[in-house]
């Protein structure tokens, strides 16, 4: 158990980051700035994220089926991954429910 | 929980099981998809016909541009009825630059948009009327995208027949002409000619990402088939 929560934690920290990356630096390049090199420079955040987001998913289903949680928390964690904060938010839980 | 509501309770898992495996898979078979025809437009892109044909021949105003009409070297015959400034357009050397453009009236009823060269060497050839026939060869390429600057009154903020729909009765061919040279009552018109930026694919992303994707989603679906043995495990 010790070891899916210190695996879940880490990828929730940087699946956070990630996701602050995608959604304030990515996204705000692509869709309000025309600056093709800017575009070049940020191309490598959602194909990173994508790669992160999947082994966040992993670490959650992992700690979340050995904490025997039902279906409907185990969906609300992995879809906390997606929203930048949310999953800084569900890893303070977390740590709060089983440290 | 009785026996009956046991099985409808497994039946119902083993479903949407199966119907998340199969969504997964297919977004997998969709990356794949993409990643292939992201290969072949990259093939179209890159592919050199030097062969010179009228534009009528290979596209129709009105329509999207054909896959396999652009980068073709089209000769054209028709007159100028317009000039734009292209602000800040990147040729293929990475030099930014403005350009000039002007619709070229093709028959009676349609134009097309044509780079004849550098915006500062817009007056060389002053003695060129707007109702003087001209031939016209060049490169002809898919319409820009994203805007290099912003639309005013004798510039043009991308080369687009989108943007000066508003300006023409005349039905516009999608893409745009690179000129290579320009020929009026048998004199050729000497000025710079600008090389065109190296076509992209219309297919966004990079080949190797869309693969990667597809890594992603199948994995996925191998983690939703395996999910339930997992758990019993964890459980017993």
């Amino acid at each position: 158990m010790s070891g899916a929560l210190k695996r879940f934690r880490v990828m929730a920290i940087i699946a956070g980051v990630m996701s602050l990356l995608l959604w304030f630096v990515d996204l705000p390049v692509v869709y309000l700035f025309n600056n093709e090199d800017w575009k070049s420079m940020v191309a490598w955040i959602p194909f990173v994220h994508g790669w992160i987001y999947a082994a966040y998913v992993l670490t959650a289903l992992q700690f979340a089926t050995k904490a025997r949680w039902s279906l409907k928390k185990t969906v609300w964690l992995i879809l906390a991954g997606t929203l930048p904060i949310a999953s800084f938010a569900a890893e303070r839980r977390v740590v709060r429910q089983y440290s | 929980m009785t026996q009956k509501s046991s099985f409808l309770t497994k039946v119902g898992q083993t479903v949407a099981v199966l119907l998340v495996t199969a969504l997964f898979v297919s977004l997998g078979l969709w990356q794949l998809q993409r990643a292939a025809d992201l290969k072949e437009s990259l093939q179209v892109a890159t592919a050199i016909d030097t062969n010179i044909v009228p534009l009528e021949s290979i596209t129709s105003p009105r329509q999207a541009i054909p896959p396999s009409a652009l980068n073709r070297t089209v000769s054209i015959t028709g007159k100028y009825i317009a000039n734009f400034k292209a602000a800040n357009q990147k040729d293929g050397n990475e030099d930014i630059q403005d350009w000039e453009s002007a619709l070229l009236q093709v028959g009676d009823r349609s134009a097309i948009l044509v780079v004849r060269g550098l915006w500062s060497e817009r007056l060389l050839n002053s003695d060129i009327e707007q109702s003087m026939d001209i031939q016209v060869e060049g490169l002809l390429v898919a319409s820009q995208d994203g805007d290099r600057a912003r639309n005013a009154p004798g510039e043009i903020s991308r080369l687009d027949s989108a943007v000066v729909t508003s300006l023409t009765d005349l039905d516009l061919f999608d893409g745009y002409v690179v000129a290579t040279s320009e020929v009026t009552r048998d004199q050729l018109l000497e000025r710079t000619r600008v090389v065109p930026e190296k076509l992209k694919s219309r297919i966004s992303g990079f080949y190797w990402q869309h693969l990667s994707y597809v890594v992603i989603w199948w994995l996925m679906a191998a983690v939703v088939v395996f999910l339930p043995f997992y758990r019993r495990r964890v459980s017993t």
